[in-house]
């Protein structure tokens, strides 16, 4: 220590006020940005700090993914020709003029999902963006409604569209081909039923087009055209009675090629449709028809009024946290029939119900669609309840039906594994865990199994047999007793037996000393950077803001700070005093703690003297010029001071530690990116942190890392802390708390971190039915046995994973998998959170085929990628997941399809959008072959994927997209839940993307507001308060909050989507606006996220499905 | 007694203190299977005697080169590169972190190595026999 105490602070007078910026302290609506107040003025931005609105990815010069020099047929961003734009260098279409006889507007969906704009839709007041046009009167009906994207009833066979009448016209988009006629207005044109199946695509569509130099359109013929020059007439699926209509052969052929060409109201379009007509053997023109099969057939049942609820309700199910309970009994029964149906199916071939992968584009209504909540009805638990199967929002298996035997699971080449998130925080609307205090715990004698609704009563009711290892137990009188009352009870009703999800209290015997109060110590870094970035100041703000929200029932809570720059400051905070007192310490030779007590001290006793530390901290090191940096030191003097109780230390490091312990080397080096050596700068460059998390983690200290740097901030070494100690990694590259934007998102989510409930000094075990055994498991904890997790806190954001493979045959016809999560609830009580998943077991592997569940394997494969990126290489991640998919693909095609499907892509309904999940992950930042995402970036998204609850995973690789500029009528508004609904999504292609559009793209981590060039200036007045087009900043933004529907509508939107993402994975995603002809590298990120493109060197989807399909060749059918 | 026969006694005896290490590194590691000990305490006990049963190991290849006993210093080759590429590589200590994922390579390199020093035993033994009668 050096020498004594210094002196206090200020004296108080001399404290100015506090330099807050505004709206940062709690977690308030992304309300007015507003300009920096004259407290943010106070945090100059460091020099060389990039500008507003510098994207994350610097300077990021995407070679290859639109290359410029290549030939574009369709690329959007030559001016936009060919895309959704123009053809041919077509100069814009004037606004609101109506390009072709039918088309009222160009839609920029060809496959049916968003609605035609009706005069209802467009917010009263606000012009419509975008070239608002009325319908034309003499539109046939059909075009007008948009069609609910959930065609197709969850449990209904996916091949039986119903209808044979599929109208030309998209009724979805009430778009007409272009170069179709247009038909008897008023009459739903007919179906074109034949398309000359053997007529040769010459892809005169695509000319010039080298097939893998094309830029930014897809290059998606291949496999289509393949397809279509094959001239099977049978590619649609057979029993439907659209067989022979074109609509099904060419509709989702067609339909994602044609939006490119066809420009509705280009008037070149006409010009085209011949060639067009010939090169596709007619196929084109139907093929706007619905695309899918499925699309058109379902029109007439909903008539011409389509309901745009159900749409929207299923948006909301995943977003708005519908349970997933919302699925009535009904309808699992319906599953549990289909299901049974399945397993009666005749004959060995007989596999699921498949689908053609190159038939179309991919279905995104699939994607929003609830996941079936279970495969065995609930009536077979022993209470029959409906919750006595686990949410698969809690827990969820990558089977839905478990193989038999070994050999089966082999043979089906699904990874079998859990998907688990224990702790996760409720949604709006959804029932809370039930917490019983039962007198005596009841488990199996031998396999320490909980009691739960899937247990058998046998003997009259007097012994229970346990589920997963089928040993017989007693069954405690207390559950038909009551002891109190002297009544008898029903043991039916007990929560434990009606509910896969409880939480019991846990006596005396679950604990080694009395519950840990919640301890917070928070290790501030006060280097030059720091301060000047305002990040002090901003955290300081926020902490002091959220004191009150921090979690501390009976007044247990204890906090603590450290601050740190080449020596470390710690902080008397005794209640008695009236001014904190600051002791330095810097002889680091040695880790000691200045004082043994006061250094941590009660929330409620010393809150005057924390409120006055937090108040003066943003100010205290103003006039710092240090730059070094001791956070090792420091962080063994945090674990040192908090390890007799445990708890929580909360790191914020905005300078790359660089003496003393734990010194880290800048070494990012822009050559190795790319390159098969980058995979060293994603791993830790010194074991120093691991070591730490390793000692902490039995001390049940946990170290959560938030990082903001202008340079390098060796994201890789620091969140080694977090990973084995059940923390996380939060990144703010290149903050700046003088930017509204950024400090909004750092004050978020740090209140919310702060706030939320945790659970502390945690193990978690999973136990599963005789002969399944646990493999790997994945996710931020320590392994401390084969099974048991060791959490030091439980984060409710943080999901695990475990791979499992089976041992022996299983002999019972359910497979039970349990979780126990033993924790310290953050109001002191000790608890067991228990969740049951009871999964059938079949010896049908067209059941494990029809039965898997695409989301949870998709999820899976991608932290096993993480996981294989680290210890080997990117790209070997790469290959992986796709030798995964190919592995699962072969495996279906050997076993169910036959000869005569050869030239087909066949995967099950269920596993359909596999591919496409598993081609967003390799264009994912994690794992994408590129040189331009700095390896810190990488790292952060690693680490979040290897977090991220299947959800997240899936939508952060198949990011959400939606056309804002043609918003329907409820989207934004509340619904009848009082949720926000959202508007229907958009495949991820450029395609989609129309020169005066306007679209929302959200990834879970980012949100990106693209701008097409002609925007219409209305447009640009209500929703960015900007006169035209060019007056639109680019960057990072708030939305100024206007006094219109449309701004407040898109305002809706964007504040739901940061709600949701808050509350799942404390994330306060940025808003990007990206302007057509903006900043290269802003708008090079935003169409790295369309994943159906190509980008760099990978595929687009059309790409990739025809070099599977290649694949698919050498393999022979049954 | 001559030299050959003490060094290759010496062999034996170092030969059966390597035999014991691998019996009780492979004891610790079903120890760890069967959850009777944690990974943070197995590492630490474990990584005490990686070093020093390199380094006799070592010790023992060099006592035999620059004895000449060219045949012995030879077996011995294979083994002491292996384990100077895993210490280059700083992969000779155990980590606690990731000890579940790669225990069954860890098991399987020590039952290796084992059944290497339990046949080295017997040719050191069988050697300093031989070296025994050509004295008598």
């Amino acid at each position: 220590m050096a020498g004594p105490p210094p002196p206090n602070f200020q004296p108080p007078g001399q404290r100015p006020p506090f330099p807050g910026q505004p709206g940062m302290g709690r977690p308030g609506p992304p309300g007015p940005g507003g300009p920096p107040t004259p407290g943010q003025a106070q945090f100059p931005r460091p020099a060389g700090a990039p500008g507003l609105g510098q994207p994350l990815f610097q300077g990021q010069p995407q070679p290859g993914g639109f290359r410029p020099g290549a030939p574009q047929p369709g690329g959007f961003l030559q001016g936009g020709p060919g895309g959704p734009g123009t053809p041919g260098g077509q100069p814009p279409r004037p606004m609101g003029q109506p390009g072709g006889p039918m088309q009222p507007r160009p839609m920029p969906d060809g496959f049916g999902r968003l609605g035609m704009p009706q005069p209802g839709q467009i917010p009263p007041g606000a012009p419509q963006p975008g070239g608002p046009q009325p319908p034309q009167p003499g539109m046939p009906p059909m075009q007008r409604p948009a069609l609910p994207p959930h065609m197709r009833p969850h449990a209904q066979s996916p091949s039986s569209p119903n209808s044979p009448n599929a109208p030309l016209v998209d009724p979805a988009t009430g778009r007409v081909p272009a170069n179709f006629i247009p038909p008897v207005s008023g009459t739903p044109p007919p179906p074109v039923s034949t398309a000359p199946p053997g007529s040769r695509a010459s892809r005169r569509a695509y000319p010039q087009s080298d097939p893998y130099g094309g830029g930014a359109a897809p290059q998606n013929l291949d496999p289509f055209s393949a397809q279509q020059q094959g001239g099977s007439p049978d590619y649609g699926r057979p029993q439907t009675p659209m067989s022979a209509g074109a609509p099904q052969l060419g509709g989702p052929q067609g339909g994602p090629q044609a939006p490119q060409f066809f420009t509705p109201g280009d008037p070149q379009g006409p010009s085209f449709a011949p060639q067009q007509g010939g090169q596709f053997g007619g196929q084109q023109a139907p093929s706007f028809a619905p695309p899918g099969g499925q699309f058109g057939a379902q029109v007439p049942s909903f008539g011409g009024a389509p309901p745009p609820q159900h749409q929207q309700q299923h948006t909301q199910g995943q977003w708005g946290g519908q349970p997933a309970q919302l699925q009535t009994g009904d309808s699992m029964g319906n599953l549990a029939g289909n299901f049974g149906n399945m397993s009666m199916g005749p004959g060995q071939p007989q596999g699921p119900a498949a689908v053609n992968l190159l038939a179309g584009p991919p279905l995104l209504t699939d994607l929003d669609a609830p996941s079936p909540v279970s495969w065995v009805p609930p009536q077979s638990s022993v209470s029959q309840a409906p919750t006595s199967n686990t949410d698969p929002k809690y827990k969820r298996c990558t089977m839905n039906a478990i193989p038999q035997t070994t050999a089966m699971l082999a043979k089906s080449r699904i990874p079998m594994g859990l998907l688990i998130t224990p702790y996760r925080h409720l949604l709006n609307g959804e029932e809370p865990v039930p917490v019983i205090n039962p007198p005596q715990i009841v488990r199996c004698r031998r396999c320490r199994t909980y009691i739960n609704p899937w247990v058998q009563f046998v003997e009259q009711g007097t012994r229970w047999k346990c589920n997963l290892c089928f040993l017989s137990n007693e069954v405690p009188t207390f559950f038909d007793w009551d002891p109190e009352t002297r009544a008898h009870v029903d043991r039916m009703k007990r929560p434990e037996l009606t509910h896969a999800v409880v939480e019991f209290i846990a006596p005396q015997e679950y604990m080694v000393r009395p519950p840990q109060p919640v301890v917070m110590l928070f290790v501030i870094d006060v280097s030059y950077s720091a301060v000047q970035s305002g990040m002090v100041a901003t955290a300081a703000r926020t902490i002091l803001d959220t004191l009150d929200a921090i979690p501390n029932t009976d007044n247990r809570t204890k906090v603590g700070f450290i601050t740190v720059d080449s020596s470390l400051h710690f902080y008397n905070l005794n209640p008695n005093l009236s001014e904190p007192q600051m002791l330095i310490v810097s002889d680091l030779d040695d880790t000691f703690l200045p004082m043994p007590y006061d250094l941590l001290v009660s929330l409620s006793e010393s809150r005057a003297v924390i409120e006055s530390l937090l108040q003066r901290l943003g100010d205290m090191f103003k006039s710092t010029q240090c730059v070094q940096n001791v956070l090792g030191r420091a962080l063994q003097a945090a674990h040192k001071m908090i390890s007799p109780i445990g708890g929580k230390i909360i790191v914020l490091q905005s300078t790359l530690p660089n003496t003393n312990d734990g010194a880290l080397k800048p070494r990012e080096d822009p050559k190795l990116l790319g390159t098969p050596k980058e995979v060293t700068l994603l791993q830790p460059q010194n074991p120093f942190y691991k070591n730490l998390a390793v000692t902490c983690s039995p001390t049940q200290v946990s170290i959560d890392v938030f990082l903001f740097s202008a340079q390098y901030a060796d994201v890789a070494t620091l969140s080694g802390c977090a990973k084995f100690t059940g923390g996380s990694v939060y990144f703010y590259p290149n903050f700046n708390a003088a930017r509204p934007d950024d400090a909004m998102k750092f004050a978020n989510e740090l209140s919310h971190f702060l706030s939320r409930p945790i659970g502390l000094e945690a193990v978690m075990r999973v136990r599963a039915s005789k002969g399944i055994r646990m493999t790997a498991f994945h996710g931020n904890f320590f392994l401390r046995s084969t099974d048991l997790l060791s959490l030091p806190n439980v984060s409710p954001d943080n999901s695990y994973a475990v791979e499992m493979t089976l041992i022996e045959n299983l002999t019972t016809s359910l497979a039970c998998f349990q979780t126990a999560l033993l924790h310290t609830s953050s109001n002191g009580e000790r608890r067991i959170r228990v969740l049951t998943l009871a999964v059938p077991v079949t010896n049908n592997l067209s059941d494990v085929f029809g039965a898997a569940d695409q989301f949870a394997i998709s999820a899976l494969l991608a932290k096993k990628g993480v996981e294989r990126a680290l210890t080997s290489k990117i790209e070997d991640a790469r290959e992986a997941l796709q030798y995964k998919l190919h592995e699962i693909m072969a495996a279906y095609k050997q076993s169910f399809t036959t000869s005569s499907q050869a030239t087909q892509l066949l995967l099950p309904e269920n596993l359909k959008l596999l591919p496409l999940l598993t081609l967003g992950m390799l264009k994912n930042t994690a794992f994408r072959a590129t040189s331009t995402v700095p390896s810190d970036l990488r790292s952060y998204i690693m680490a979040l994927l290897y977090v991220f609850p299947p959800e997240l995973c899936i939508t952060h690789t198949h990011p959400r997209f939606y056309a804002l500029h043609v918003l329907e009528p409820q989207a934004g508004l509340p619904g009848e839940d009082g949720q926000i609904m959202y508007p229907p999504r958009l495949n991820l292609s450029s395609e989609k993307l129309e020169r005066h559009g306007l679209y929302l793209l959200e990834n879970g981590v980012e949100m990106f507001l693209w701008v097409g060039r002609a925007v219409a200036p209305e447009l640009c007045k209500v929703l960015f308060d900007k006169p035209s087009y060019e007056g639109i900043v680019p960057g990072k933004t708030t939305l100024p909050t206007l006094s219109n529907d449309y701004s407040t509508r898109v305002n809706n939107l964007i504040g739901k989507i940061r709600e949701v993402r808050i509350q799942m994975a404390t994330c306060y995603p940025h808003l990007y606006v990206v302007k057509e002809d903006g900043d290269p590298a802003l708008r090079m990120w935003f169409l790295s996220q369309l994943i159906e493109d190509r980008i760099d060197a990978s595929y687009s989807y059309p790409q990739f499905l025809g070099v599977m399909r290649e694949q698919m060749g050498k393999i022979s059918a049954s | 007694m001559t030299g050959e026969a003490l060094l290759f006694l010496f062999g034996i005896a170092m030969a059966a203190v390597l035999l014991f290490a691998m019996v009780f590194f492979i004891i610790m590691f079903s120890d760890l299977e069967c959850d009777y000990i944690n990974p943070i305490d197995l590492c630490n006990k474990l990584n005490q005697f990686v070093l020093p049963e390199n380094f006799a190991h070592a010790f023992l290849w060099f006592i035999f080169l620059i004895s000449g006993s060219w045949m012995a210093a030879l077996l011995n080759t294979p083994l002491l590169i292996w384990h100077i590429n895993k210490i280059v590589n700083n992969r000779h200590m155990f980590d606690a972190t990731e000890i579940f994922r790669t225990l069954p390579t860890h098991k399987k390199e020590s039952f290796i190595k084992l059944g290497f020093y339990l046949l080295s035993f017997f040719y050191y033994l069988y050697r300093m026999i031989v070296a025994l009668l050509n004295e008598s």
